[in-house]
């Protein structure tokens, strides 16, 4: 296993949000965690990447726990992709891009231009070449989440958690985002709102509710209609997507009926 | 879209970096004789490069042929205080530098925020009560460092809310610490100072002077100063990161924690010791840095170094301003360095609230 939670435990407020959850993925999978709005997805990733603290449990990559590790050996195992935050501060692409290089730079002695080709084809990956010296502030959301993805990259980990990577994102960002992600054949740990970008792209699909794991298992296998009902209690319709083979989920509102 | 097109900022080129850096030196070295050489006594350029090379070499280097009250305005009163102005402002400009990346706020700064004042107070409280004695003559900076340690606590428990610093709140936890404090100094200032004093005393602590300058107090300054300028260089590549919030920072490998620690200590020790020799001095490290950013950019590593020159040269220059201004007498230099800085304050503020209105 890539990535193995055991039984993580994590609370606010003395209120339950994730609730002993134990998981593995497997090297190379690209997985999703799909669930209700307040399940405890983000809660979840969160304890992975270390900004939360579990209560109990541990998280191991490659069998080494991620308690023990400084923050950056984790860098260097782990990279996260955040939803945009906002940044006060506004820098260039390129910069923004080379500050995920920092787990990899010392102090002094660096090979510059090792770095620099490094950032440059990272950038020419998500497609922003030309973009270098562009300010991020100025970016369209979809190059603003590009350039995360490039300084995501360019950290160089084989395990990439992604939090709510393409929310607010356009249809055609989600998928050329998910799509460079994909390419990368990296291990991908991604919480998904839209469960046909879960369908087209994952290995396997965790469905989560009240933070637990309520199933795991391949897009057929997890999102069919009783599931899909009983997780976000909207009626649907499992077809095939033609061009990909795996499931397509047309929604069908319970009193759809109103809109014949 | 057209404006896409326009740089960030002007100097990309390490070249022209260095270029602003020199020139920025050259005004320096510039104000600085300008500044040994304005005030009531005369003294030519001739006479003060004489002087400063006789005692920086010390020997006589030159001939003397000036008065022996010439070489004691030059050299104990004029040099220090001008060197004092340099390293108070610059020492302002990078502890607003370090406020402002722990905040991820532009308005941050030592005296929007209240530590100034929080300084201005524990080394108020160890002259007039004589805490701390047995430092000597430290104590004065271990009580404003002590002071600026418990007023930046107060002000940054008031501002952060679930771990993000709003420019409101920031503004408002300012307004509150400095008030505390201001009054906290005043009250103890009137309550032992007699006369003309008290208003003397109190001016100096809440609108800053240098005419207290020596050698002694400079060298103390300087060496706090430069220790803490190295250590921010070094951290310089952890800055940067750690303007995009914690949460990225930590995932791309900094130690928060341990880093925002490093900054308080660096932050309110610097505070401590420019507060300790020259009173509250408002909006410096708001300004400066401010205006060095949209010249050289974020990158601490360019950052630090220009504002420190940048704003260093200004304070020497706000110094020759408030001995020129009302001549004879002397204006307190908060009140020019206010002048500037608080419409510049208002800009932020504004600019600030449009992007929440957005």
């Amino acid at each position: 296993m890539k990535l193995s939670i055991e039984n993580i435990t994590y609370s606010i407020n003395s209120k339950l949000i994730v609730d002993g959850i134990d998981l593995g993925v497997e090297e190379g999978a690209f997985v999703g965690l799909v669930g209700p709005n307040g399940c405890g997805k983000s809660t979840l990733l969160k304890n992975i990447y270390k900004v939360y603290t579990p209560d109990e449990g541990k998280v191991y990559i490659d069998g080494k726990d991620l308690s023990q590790l400084s923050s950056r050996d984790t860098a260097l195992e782990m990279s996260v992709m955040q939803q945009e935050n906002v940044v006060e501060f506004d820098m260039t692409v390129y910069d923004m891009v080379m500050l995920g290089r920092f787990a990899h730079q010392k102090m002094f002695g660096n090979d510059m231009s090792a770095e620099r080709k490094i950032v440059a084809d990272a950038i020419e990956e998500v497609g922003l070449t030309g973009y270098e010296q562009r300010s991020f502030l100025s970016l369209s959301g979809g190059e603003k989440q590009r350039t995360l993805v490039a300084r995501a990259l360019v950290q160089q980990a084989q395990l990439i958690i992604l939090d709510e990577p393409t929310n607010h994102l356009d249809i055609g960002y989600q998928y050329q985002i998910m799509t460079i992600l994909k390419n990368q054949g990296l291990t991908v740990f991604s919480s998904i709102h839209d469960l046909n970008i879960a369908s087209c792209y994952c290995d396997k699909i965790v469905l989560m509710k009240a933070g637990r794991i309520v199933d795991i298992g391949t897009p057929w296998e997890v999102l069919t209609p009783q599931k899909v009902k009983d997780l976000f209690g909207v009626d649907c319709q499992i077809t095939t997507n033609e061009a990909t083979g795996r499931p397509n989920i047309v929604f069908a509102p319970a009193d759809s009926v109103a809109w014949r | 879209m057209s404006d896409m097109r326009i740089p960030l900022f002007p100097l990309q080129k390490k070249s022209h970096f260095i270029v602003f850096c020199v020139a920025t030196a050259v005004v320096l070295v510039f104000s600085c004789l300008l500044a040994v050489g304005i005030g009531a006594a005369d003294v030519s350029i001739d006479e003060i490069w004489k002087v400063i090379v006789n005692n920086v070499v010390g020997s006589e280097v030159y001939q003397r042929e000036w008065e022996n009250s010439t070489e004691s305005i030059i050299w104990t009163i004029r040099t220090p205080r001008v060197l004092t102005a340099f390293v108070v402002g610059a020492g302002l400009t990078l502890c607003g530098i370090l406020m402002q990346v722990l905040t991820k706020n532009p308005l941050a700064d030592p005296y929007v925020l209240g530590i100034s004042q929080g300084a201005s107070a524990g080394a108020v409280a160890v002259i007039v009560y004589g805490f701390l004695s047995f430092l000597g003559g430290y104590g004065t900076m271990a009580g404003a460092f002590l002071g600026a340690l418990i007023s930046i606590a107060l002000s940054l428990r008031i501002a952060t809310i679930r771990n993000k610093v709003t420019a409101t709140q920031l503004v408002l936890a300012g307004i509150a610490v400095s008030a505390l404090f201001g009054a906290l100094t005043n009250l103890m200032i009137y309550h032992t100072a007699v006369g003309s004093d008290k208003v003397k005393t109190a001016t100096y602590w809440m609108m800053g002077s240098l005419s207290g300058a020596s050698w002694d107090r400079l060298l103390y300054a300087s060496i706090a100063f430069v220790a803490c300028f190295v250590l921010i260089l070094f951290l310089s590549k952890k800055l940067d990161v750690l303007m995009l919030g914690d949460d990225v920072a930590s995932t791309v490998g900094v130690d928060t924690g341990k880093l925002k620690i490093a900054i308080i200590i660096i932050a309110t020790l610097l505070t401590g010791v420019i507060v300790s020799i020259s009173g509250t001095i408002g909006f410096v490290g708001l300004t400066i840095p401010h205006i060095t950013r949209s010249i050289v950019g974020t990158k601490h590593m360019r950052l630090v170094p220009a504002s420190m020159l940048v704003g260093g040269t200004f304070l020497v220059i706000a110094d020759i301003l408030s001995r020129v201004l009302v001549a004879p007498e002397e204006l307190p230099i908060g009140v020019v360095s206010a002048f500037f800085g608080a419409p510049f304050f208002l800009y932020l503020i504004r600019r600030s609230n449009a992007k929440l209105g957005r």
